[in-house]
């Protein structure tokens, strides 16, 4: 994804913030392809990505009036699909909403795709109790998504999410 | 990804989102049903604050619904309508002045000294502050739905003092604004 949108999606939103119309069409095709993907990479699944996507980016336009205007505003709509994500992914688990003819076939493939599904979920979880901050800096990470930081703050911010998100990993599942 | 209709996505997207300025609009301005409340209580004429309380909070909840520069009027506008609405309900509990034999109401002259105070402070604030003119009307709309919930203590009298006065107030500040601007 290029750099050059993300100054002017920060400007965009505020402008929206403050009841600026014209600007809601920009702002929703500028944010639908990173949410979007983010969701896709996230859930691996079409049509959980498209749900997920489409309820993140409501929620990144309704609650624009909350938007931190001293931070880059992409990350923050990225945490607010990451949350997303998980919601819909917790919903799924409980609702067993893997239909049969989609269920894994057994067999080495499957379980490992199955097994490597189940680790996603669980990290998407973990993710989910961290703070928005350390989230942002998570997505913002590894879905290559600037940040207002970088060089070595952004490192250590990096580092210091990652340690509570293990953290959180293993109070939630008690292992590494 | 070619599936799905962003256009629907975006229109329900932007539904959500007027709704949630109407609420956040809503909300925003639910203390000044304190001030309403407290007017209409304190006011002899109870049905006219209440009416123009109702008046005061669609208009301001509008305002801050739609945004923009209008949005900045809200405040202003009704903290400058705190001027003539306190000295109306003052002088309501008064009542009237009698020199001799001669006695008059003071609704009336408190509500026109009210607004030309309100009308100078909204001058102020919006020449310091290089507003347009959405602010102006936005702010002179709420002072005077603020300033009438007391102002209505001799019907529809008071009001018209308000209303006179606030515009003198504003006369100077808008003829400032004209000056400025032809520069």
């Amino acid at each position: 994804m290029s750099t050059e949108p993300r100054p002017q999606l920060d400007s965009l939103l505020v402008q929206l913030a403050d009841g600026e119309r014209a600007v809601f069409t920009q702002v929703f095709r500028i944010l639908w392809q990173p949410v979007h993907r983010l969701c896709s990479s996230m859930l691996k699944n079409d049509a959980d990505a498209a749900d997920a996507a489409q309820q993140a980016l409501e929620k990144v336009l309704t609650r624009c009036g909350e938007y931190d205007r001293k931070r880059p505003a992409l990350p923050w709509a990225l945490a607010i699909a990451a949350w997303e994500c998980r919601t819909i992914a917790r919903k799924r688990t409980r609702r067993r909403e893997v239909p049969e003819d989609e269920a894994p076939v057994l067999g080495s493939g499957s379980e490992e795709e199955l097994a490597q599904r189940e680790l996603m979920l669980a990290a998407i979880d973990a993710l989910g109790e961290l703070s928005e901050q350390d989230r942002e800096a998570l997505v913002a990470t590894f879905w290559e998504e600037a940040t207002n930081v970088t060089g070595a703050t952004l490192r250590k911010r990096r580092e210091r999410a990652l340690t509570r998100l293990r953290d959180t990993f293993k109070r939630l599942y008690g292992l590494d | 990804m070619d599936s799905i209709d962003l256009s629907q996505i975006e229109r329900r997207a932007r539904r959500k989102y007027e709704w949630a300025r109407a609420r956040r609009a809503v909300l925003g301005f639910a203390p000044s049903l304190v001030l309403i409340a407290v007017a209409a209580l304190l006011n002899k004429h109870h049905v006219s604050a209440i009416a123009f309380g109702i008046a005061l909070f669609v208009v301001g909840s509008g305002l801050l619904w739609y945004g923009r520069d209008v949005r900045r009027a809200v405040l202003p506008g009704l903290a400058m309508g705190l001027l003539p609405l306190a000295v109306a309900l003052c002088v309501n509990h008064v009542g009237h002045a009698c020199l001799g034999d001669r006695c008059m109401t003071l609704c009336v002259p408190a509500c026109a000294v009210g607004g030309l105070a309100a009308g100078v402070g909204i001058s102020f604030i919006g020449l310091r502050r290089k507003q347009g003119w959405p602010f102006w009307v936005g702010a002179t709309l709420l002072t005077l739905l603020t300033g009438a919930m007391g102002c209505s203590c001799v019907g529809y009298g008071g009001v018209a003092g308000l209303s006179v006065g606030c515009a003198i107030g504003l006369l100077s500040g808008l003829v400032q604004r004209r000056l400025r601007h032809s520069r």
